[in-house]
């Protein structure tokens, strides 16, 4: 049997496939201890540990660690001169005319920071040889007498030679076996040693952590039998077996929206369909990503709590517009939508548990787009009353009424999820019209079809259990590793068998590894290529095909980024610009078995045929109400219609049509004009 | 035309994010590290008569007056003149233009035949020629500061990419792939910018897109009024120094007289320092940047969209000859040491009026470092700006070691300066204890950072200032502590002073040390812990927390 656990803010999610057969249950989360809850949940999934083969597991454990400053005590050890550079940080302010600003906080104390004399340059040459002595000396007592759990390393120009922090490490850990070592030349090999430093040291941090969280775990499913595989996901998209990320912990941040674009991309995949804008709308947030050929895009760079992290993610963009995004009117008089949210407790107005402020949720109750009967397949009665009561003052103002009030918010909700989309579509040269937008999420199915005319997409795919995505793309997601170095290169004749050089490099030692961790199946490789102009900072990735690499020229390579150039700024730079190549990754995919489907889970509930909503702010109208378990295979309904599912609704407004098709999926369609 | 409120809010939000995806291109793009890294540079959308109505929130000091550069333009040609493929340059001090470095591109945005808008961004350009590489201390006027570009009008196909205009800048600034690369990121973000606004057109229609362009300056005029409302009405003065003018040892006053009077505030200068015959007089634009910098930031919540609506409510003067609007042709380079003075004098006025709203003096100073060489490819040239901590408020410390209120430039990465300038190295960058003002929240802590010098024939050109003054603290606060430069050569000291330059020889260190702010409030006052906290981490001495106990 397999089995994905998903943890988030309020739900831990479960699907299982037994064979072909696949289940879908939702438990309430226990953020004090994840584990209790995905325990629980497969409890009342009736799922005895020893019956599962692959377990994989997705949790927040690892971000909120940062975010609630929980981690390891650190200490941070760096080039003579330097110790400052987590403080410092880049010199800049995000928000420039704030009097009172303040840098994000590292999760180390300055005074455990430390300095080792040596030093590289950018060549890779000593300049001058790590004092030894003086690290045995001053180093080590400090870190013996610190009580640390772990210690962060990142020596200057390490990402070019790794000569002095391997030493380094090597010394502590002869000396202080109990210290668990993170060394930026593993954790993130690239240049700019803040960066660097943020993410060893953020590395450092949570590892303790979350090793401590999987090896109870683990004891606890080989307790109760299980002899399976236990893997986690992480945040490029991949999964890796626990005791690798046991390891190194950083891939497990921000690891939750990978794992529902995963599974958006293999549901859709089922459908044939690889060109996709997803959407996530959650209670207080918006997860969006622009996937071309089924193929997620990576992003060098991500950041928590405003401290960055260099390692590659799913190139996903995150907004505050959620269904729990609060509706109000600033000083200026200009109606606004979130980007503060109601959140779980009290909740949008029409929860009855305090809150009187509109959310984006009361204004789909106001408008009819949400039954009050008919939330979470039934089981939570809401209050539509104070729906329409939280928009009064709103409406006063506007001079409108509660219903223009509510479609107003609505819209403006829309033009933030546009906004989210343009910014992964348009700004990064991608037309939002090639792709078919995929919704998922509790809140997204609502509102899929609104944000796609704004866009002038005419194609929606809307999965089965559109709320639980995330806990089945656990199971959809590859074995996944990245390797990447910085490695600049001068842009001649000679640069694609240096790229071919690289590839063998890597290839040999991913094989190795994944050998070594008890995978056998064939793997995929993806060469990604960072480059840019010489002289610029900022470099535009270039994916090369297995299949090219053997007679890629460098004139192939060249225009390819060329052409990436424009489609970004617009322009391909001044004729004659050397381009160089920055660095280079090898993304390593060991492929699954294919899921089976997972079908709409049934929702027995007693539904009125018909029922009023108003989407103009003007009139009502009448739509139709269905049942997404009974729209089987084939059929074929047309909007205006809320066709209601256990996890989520989906909002079909007029001209538009849906179909379930074989895959299970609702195909969505903008009639011909 | 009346604006739907819902359509209004949709534009206004898209023109905001469009001007903030023409920054991070124009960064993105770049090729300098004082663009690329630094990020000295900015982006605006603006009307068609020329009016910021969105920006990207990059550099202050460049965004309070892209519109009287650009109506230096306009008055030359008349927005009813322009062709799709006309562009503006302009970088004239005395035409509205900040220092000759800060080049201005302003692109037409077309919309059913007639132009709606500009897309604008302006950088900090390396090198612009003039009389040393990056910077010029001893200029004695504007010719002397480098290249100085008319209001003009280019045709891009015609004039760029080899063309006339584009081969004469080429051919006078020292570093020409780079700046010639900045330029076209210059250019792309507009091009964005103009692709944006046109998309907006097309969707909402062009009327629409106008009326919007309005509304959101008016959005910005009425909450800046309503902020200006909460201030009592008075007088108020206030009065700053810069250290000197680079050849006498005498300071230079700056002083202000604040107004307000219900929903409206003037700024008058009269009574500061007659204009100088060194680099440190400010064009009166700058002069106006600065003013309206810091009363937005002092009385307005942050996310208040920065445009010419915010402006509107605010009058700044300034005599003619003075420091803060000197006579053509006197040189500008190092005009933001008394906009920073023209900063704090305003925030020391406005600190008797609204004492809670205001932060103490920072170190606030823009301190520039200048390293350059001939090699024999070309002319190489680092040059990076540093700012301090900061002032102290009534409710948090000062900010440690970040740049200064009227700038906003990232530092460039050690590891970044090794791969490019393999004449000096980089061996410390540290903050810099006990060199916080104390008080009830105390200063932000300064830094320092100390370069080796790895060859002969390096030029050190710098300018700062608080070499001297030290940054006031507030209200019981004590002041923060001043910078210096110092070359040590042979175990000797050699002592700079603020503006001045030097030839390096091998072997030689730079430290160059950037002071803290001024706290806030009566010491005695400050929590006992956050004090203990400070002393554990090493970032004030034993001594200097005793002294801290006895208030």
């Amino acid at each position: 049997m397999r089995v994905g656990i998903e943890v988030g803010g309020t739900f831990t999610d479960l699907v299982t496939f037994d064979g072909a057969k696949g289940t879908v249950a939702k438990v309430p989360s226990t953020p004090k201890s994840p584990d209790i809850g995905a325990f629980n949940a497969l409890e009342a999934g009736g799922i005895p540990p020893a019956q599962v083969t692959d377990l994989v597991h997705g949790s927040t454990i690892a971000t909120n660690a940062i975010l609630e400053r929980r981690g390891a005590k650190v200490a941070f050890v760096t080039t003579r001169g330097f110790r400052d550079i987590l403080f410092l940080q880049r010199h800049d302010r995000r928000s420039i005319y704030d009097l009172r600003y303040a840098k994000p906080a590292p999760p180390v104390r300055r005074r455990d920071t430390y300095e080792v004399t040596e030093r590289i340059d950018a060549r890779g040459d000593v300049v001058l040889p790590l004092d030894i002595t003086e690290v045995k000396r001053d180093l080590l007592p400090a870190l013996a007498a610190g009580g640390y759990e772990a210690v962060a390393l990142c020596l200057l120009s390490s990402y070019v030679s790794p000569k002095h922090e391997a030493e380094l490490a090597a010394l502590i850990t002869a000396s202080l076996p109990n210290i668990r070592v993170a060394a930026s030349h593993v954790i993130a090999p690239e240049f700019r040693e803040f960066e660097r430093a943020s993410t060893t040291l953020l590395s450092a941090y949570v590892q303790p952590v979350i090793d401590s969280y999987l090896d109870r775990f683990e004891s606890r499913l080989k307790g109760g039998g299980f002899a399976g595989h236990f893997s986690v996901m992480q945040s490029n998209g991949g999964r890796l077996p626990a005791i690798a990320m046991r390891r190194n912990a950083i891939s497990a941040l921000f690891s939750g929206p990978a794992a529902g674009l995963v599974g958006a991309i293999r549901q859709a995949g089922c459908s044939g369909r690889g060109d996709l804008i997803t959407f996530d709308m959650g209670g207080t947030s918006t997860d969006v990503s622009l996937v071309r050929g089924g193929e997620p895009a990576l992003t060098p760079e991500t950041e928590v709590d405003g401290l960055p992290i260099r390692t590659p993610v799913l190139d996903i963009v995150s907004v505050g517009a959620g269904g729990g995004s609060l509706v109000w009117i600033d000083d200026g008089g200009m109606l606004r939508v979130g980007p503060r949210s109601a959140g779980a407790d009290p909740g949008p107005a029409c929860y009855g548990r305090g809150g009187t402020a509109p959310t984006i949720t009361d204004a789909h109750v106001v408008r009819g787009t949400i039954r009050p009967e008919s939330f979470l397949g039934g089981s939570m009665k809401l209050d539509a009353e104070a729906a329409r009561r939280s928009f009064q003052e709103i409406a006063k103002r506007l001079g409108t009424d509660v219903n223009g009030a509510a479609v107003a918010a609505i819209r403006l909700g829309v033009a933030n999820i546009v906004r989210a989309i343009q910014i992964v579509s348009t700004e990064r040269g991608r037309d939002p019209r090639d792709y078919a937008l995929l919704p998922f999420g509790g809140a997204g199915p609502l509102l899929a079809a609104e944000i796609a005319d704004e866009l002038g997409i005419r194609e929606i795919l809307v999965p089965p259990n559109p709320g639980v995505i995330s806990a089945q793309g656990l199971l959809a997601a590859d074995y996944v590793k990245v390797y990447g170095v910085t490695r600049r290169l001068q842009f001649d004749a000679a640069a694609p068998e240096a790229l071919r050089e690289e590839h063998a490099h890597f290839r040999a030692i991913a094989e190795k590894e994944f050998r070594e961790l008890g995978l056998a199946g064939p793997l995929e490789f993806q060469l990604e290529v960072d480059m840019r102009f010489v002289g610029q900072a900022f470099e535009i990735p270039v994916t090369i095909a297995d299949r090219d690499l053997p007679t890629l020229t460098s004139e192939a390579l060249h225009h390819a980024f060329v052409e990436a150039h424009r489609r970004v700024y617009l322009h391909g730079g001044e004729p004659g610009r050397r381009a160089e190549i920055v660095s280079l990754r090898l993304l390593v995919r060991s492929r699954l078995d294919t899921l089976p489907n997972l079908g709409e889970r049934m929702v027995d509930l007693e539904r009125p045929k018909q029922a009023p909503v108003n989407i103009s702010g003007t009139e009502t109208q009448s739509a139709a109400i269905v049942n997404a378990a009974h729209l089987t295979e084939g059929r074929t309904v047309s909007g205006p219609t809320l066709i209601e599912g256990y996890s989520s609704t989906v909002w079909l407004p007029e001209t538009w049509t849906a179909t379930r098709d074989a895959a299970g999926n609702l195909h969505v369609r903008k009639d011909a004009a | 035309m009346t604006l739907d409120p819902v359509e209004y809010a949709i534009i206004s939000q898209s023109l905001i994010a469009a001007a903030r995806e023409m920054g991070v291109k124009l960064i993105r793009s770049a090729y300098s590290n004082i663009l690329r890294e630094a990020r000295d540079g900015s982006a605006a959308l603006l009307d068609a008569k020329g009016n910021t109505v969105a920006q990207a929130e990059l550099i202050p000091m460049q965004l309070g007056s892209i519109g009287r550069i650009f109506a230096a333009c306009t008055a030359v040609y008349p927005p009813e003149t322009l062709q799709p493929d006309d562009v503006f340059f302009i970088n004239d001090p005395y035409s509205g233009g900040q220092h000759l470095q800060d080049v201005f591109i302003f692109h037409p945005i077309f919309a059913d035949g007639s132009v709606v808008g500009f897309a604008a961004s302006v950088a900090h350009h390396l090198d612009m020629g003039g009389g040393n590489p990056g910077l010029n201390p001893t200029a004695s006027d504007v010719y002397s500061e480098g290249l100085i570009i008319p209001p003009t009008k280019i045709n891009v196909k015609r004039d760029w990419h080899g063309g006339g205009f584009q081969r004469l800048l080429k051919a006078n600034v020292r570093v020409p792939a780079q700046t010639m690369g900045d330029f076209d990121a210059q250019m792309a973000a507009n091009a964005v910018g103009v692709l944006r606004v046109n998309e907006l057109a097309t969707r909402y229609g062009t009327d629409k897109v106008i009326a919007t362009m309005a509304a959101l300056q008016d959005y910005s005029e009425t909450r800046m009024r309503a902020a200006i409302r909460e201030v009592p009405d008075g007088v108020y003065a206030g009065e700053d120094m810069v250290d000197d003018d680079g050849i006498t040892e005498d300071p230079l006053p700056v002083r202000v007289t604040v107004t307000v009077s219900g929903d409206s505030m003037t700024a008058d200068f009269t009574g500061t320092a007659p204009q100088v015959m060194r680099n440190l007089n400010a064009p009166f634009a700058s002069t106006i940047s600065a003013s309206v910098s810091v009363i937005k930031a002092a009385l307005t919540s942050p996310d208040i969209p920065f445009n010419d609506g915010a402006m509107r409510p605010i009058t700044v003067t300034a005599p003619k000859g003075t420091l803060l609007n000197p006579n053509h042709p006197a040189p500008v380079r190092a005009r933001m040491e008394a906009c920073s003075r023209a900063w704090n004098a305003i925030m020391k006025a406005l600190s008797k009026a609204v004492p809670d709203k205001v932060i103490a003096c920072g170190f606030d100073t823009t301190s520039v470092c200048c390293l350059s060489k001939l090699r024999d490819n070309g002319w190489s040239v680092y040059l990076e700006v540093f700012g301090g901590g900061w002032g102290a408020s009534s409710t948090r410390d000062g900010c440690d070691a970040v740049d200064s209120p009227l700038s906003n430039c990232s530092n460039t990465p050690a590891e970044a300066l090794d791969q490019d300038f393999p004449f000096f190295r980089l061996t410390e960058y540290a903050l810099v204890p006990d060199s916080c003002g104390r008080g009830r929240q105390r200063g932000g802590i300064g830094f320092v950072r100390r370069y080796e010098v790895l060859e002969d024939g390096v030029k050190l050109a710098i300018y700062a200032d608080r070499f001297v003054q030290k940054p006031a603290g507030l209200l019981g606060g004590t002041p923060g502590s001043t910078g210096s430069c110092v070359v040590r050569r042979n175990g000797q000291d050699i002592v700079l002073k603020s503006k001045q330059q030097v030839d390096l020889l091998k072997g030689d260190t730079v430290i160059y040390t950037l002071g803290g702010g001024g706290g806030y409030g009566d010491p005695g006052e400050r929590d006992a812990q956050a004090i203990s906290q400070d002393l554990e981490d090493g970032v004030i001495s034993q001594g200097f927390a005793a002294a801290w106990a006895r208030g």
